[in-house]
């Protein structure tokens, strides 16, 4: 319920209360991939990171989005060969994705567009640093041989090329700047324009 | 442009002349960059229009420019006297950290973009570390800092017995005496990393075991059970082209972000979503024979299917 709070108006709204976890059963693929990650000690470990190097200059304005949330998000990307913006809107509509992300209830409003946006997402990855990550794949490696489930006894080793891809151009982003270059424009033009009235 | 060279490699004069042309062009193009860049920085300092902030921020730009300029200037003019290049040929003048590809393949294009490396169990496909270098450095300089990084993830771990790596496998371009004599002084056998193109045997005789724990000095730290297990691993070593290949599948054959934090960011967020996929292969038991029998010698448990597993978020 911590992370439905965190969310935004729209998972707090009016409406049926719907439980996540009786629409996606246990052998649901993504229910079991998402099941294997060490959520908290993750969530808990990008948290301290963000604190450390973007520490809050104050306290007042909407509570962010959780964390829990965006790093699902991520590694759903990733999981799902999906870009943000499809991954965003599937976390509107897929309650498995929805399971992924650790939202455990939500309120139905069908007037909602979306959950996340993908710029909240874009910004979050524009955050994580080298180190984080290399922190992030210990702790999964870590919990792993925790459980028993892997020992590094005896490891292989090797390399791959991977080729350098050009820059997304995704719409979202495209629309983003075009609304922020119009209303800076916007701006100037009202501060320039003569003012009407007194003669 | 992402690739360069022609589709056969083979005819060395063919290539050096196509370079050669390339980067006369170049050159022809960006002589009067120099003097351009220096009189539009004049203008910039004159120019009062503008903020403090935008200042800056074209300031930068330009400088970036000549820097950018200047480079590929001093590797041009190498190229065309026929002088070899001290360093990786730069591509991007924008992004350092990108350098060519070569994978010993004599009938493609080279590619240009970054070389991951990683570290994986050959039973199961579980990666331990990834590891993303500045440009294009020779194979055996990623082992070491894999090796601290799953010595790092081993310290972490509260297990009785404690954990260490016994064995490491590789290919051929990880045969290096310093390497091996690296590792050896770390408790790490090196029997899977091949001397020559002829296969590893898979079960050595007990003469042989003797001979691999002597020459690593490792007589008293490995026992030859463990040599065993670390000749098998090797043999199989070219399970990890299937690992590779699980990834490139997740989209890390092209580096979609930008710049080298970027890479490092897209490569580890599809280890991570590799491994939770492998956990969930190991919890189901879909793993193939060889795999299940190494894990039984390792002695490595699968999660009980009957066991309730509720919600764990």
């Amino acid at each position: 319920m911590r992370i439905v709070r965190h969310l935004q108006h729209w998972l707090t709204g009016r409406g049926p209360r719907l439980q996540v976890v009786d629409f996606v059963p246990e052998t649901h693929p993504l229910r079991q991939w998402a099941d294997t990650f060490p959520w908290a000690a993750l969530v808990a470990a990008v948290d301290r990171s963000f604190a450390q190097r973007f520490p809050l200059k104050t306290a007042r304005g909407r509570a962010p989005v959780a964390t829990r949330v965006l790093l699902a998000l991520e590694l759903l990307k990733h999981e799902l060969s999906c870009s943000d913006e499809q991954i965003c809107s599937r976390l509107r509509t897929d309650l498995a994705v929805m399971y992924a992300c650790g939202i455990t209830e939500i309120h139905v409003d069908r007037t909602q567009g979306h959950f996340v946006l993908p710029e909240v997402l874009a910004q979050f990855r524009s955050r994580i640093d080298e180190r984080l990550m290399e922190e992030l794949i210990t702790m999964q490696a870590a919990a792993a041989m925790e459980a028993g489930l892997v020992s590094p006894a005896h490891l292989v080793v090797d390399t791959f090329p991977s080729e350098q891809g050009s820059q997304r151009v995704n719409d979202a982003a495209t629309l983003y700047k075009a609304k922020k270059k119009f209303s800076r424009s916007s701006r100037t033009f009202s501060t320039r324009a003569p003012r009407k009235g007194k003669s | 442009m992402r690739r360069f060279g022609r589709q056969c490699r083979g005819q060395g004069h063919v290539f050096v002349k196509l370079v050669r042309e390339t980067e006369t062009q170049l050159l022809t193009l960006g002589q009067h960059v120099g003097s351009l860049a220096l009189s539009a920085q004049l203008v910039l300092q004159n120019a009062a229009r503008f903020s403090t902030r935008q200042h800056t921020r074209l300031a930068t730009q330009l400088t970036a420019a000549i820097e950018a300029h200047q480079l590929i200037e001093h590797q041009s003019r190498r190229l065309t006297h026929g002088k070899t290049l001290s360093a990786c040929k730069i591509v991007n003048p924008y992004d350092r950290t990108i350098a060519p590809i070569c994978k010993g393949k004599s009938n493609c294009p080279t590619q240009f973009g970054r070389k991951p490396g990683i570290i994986a169990e050959p039973a199961s496909g579980f990666i331990f570390a990834a590891h993303l270098p500045v440009g294009n450095p020779g194979d055996n300089s990623y082992v070491l800092p894999l090796v601290d990084k799953v010595q790092q993830a081993i310290t972490q771990v509260t297990h009785r017995p404690p954990l260490a790596l016994h064995s490491l496998a590789g290919d051929l371009a990880f045969n290096d005496t310093a390497l091996r004599e690296a590792l050896h002084a770390r408790g790490i056998l090196t029997v899977g990393i091949p001397h020559t193109v002829e296969p590893i045997t898979s079960s050595p005789t007990q003469e042989e075991v003797g001979r691999i724990l002597r020459d690593a000095g490792l007589h008293r730290q490995r026992t030859p059970y463990q040599v065993h297990l670390a000749c098998a691993c090797g043999y199989s070593r070219p399970v990890i082209e299937s690992i590779i290949a699980s990834l490139l599948c997740r989209g890390v054959d092209r580096v979609r972000y930008k710049g080298h934090r970027g890479a490092i960011l897209q490569m580890g967020m599809t280890v991570m979503a590799h491994n939770a996929a492998t956990l969930v292969r190991i919890e189901q038991h879909r793993l193939s024979k060889r795999a299940q029998k190494l894990r039984r010698l390792l002695c490595l448990r699968s999660r009980n299917s009957h066991q309730y597993n509720g919600s764990k978020n």
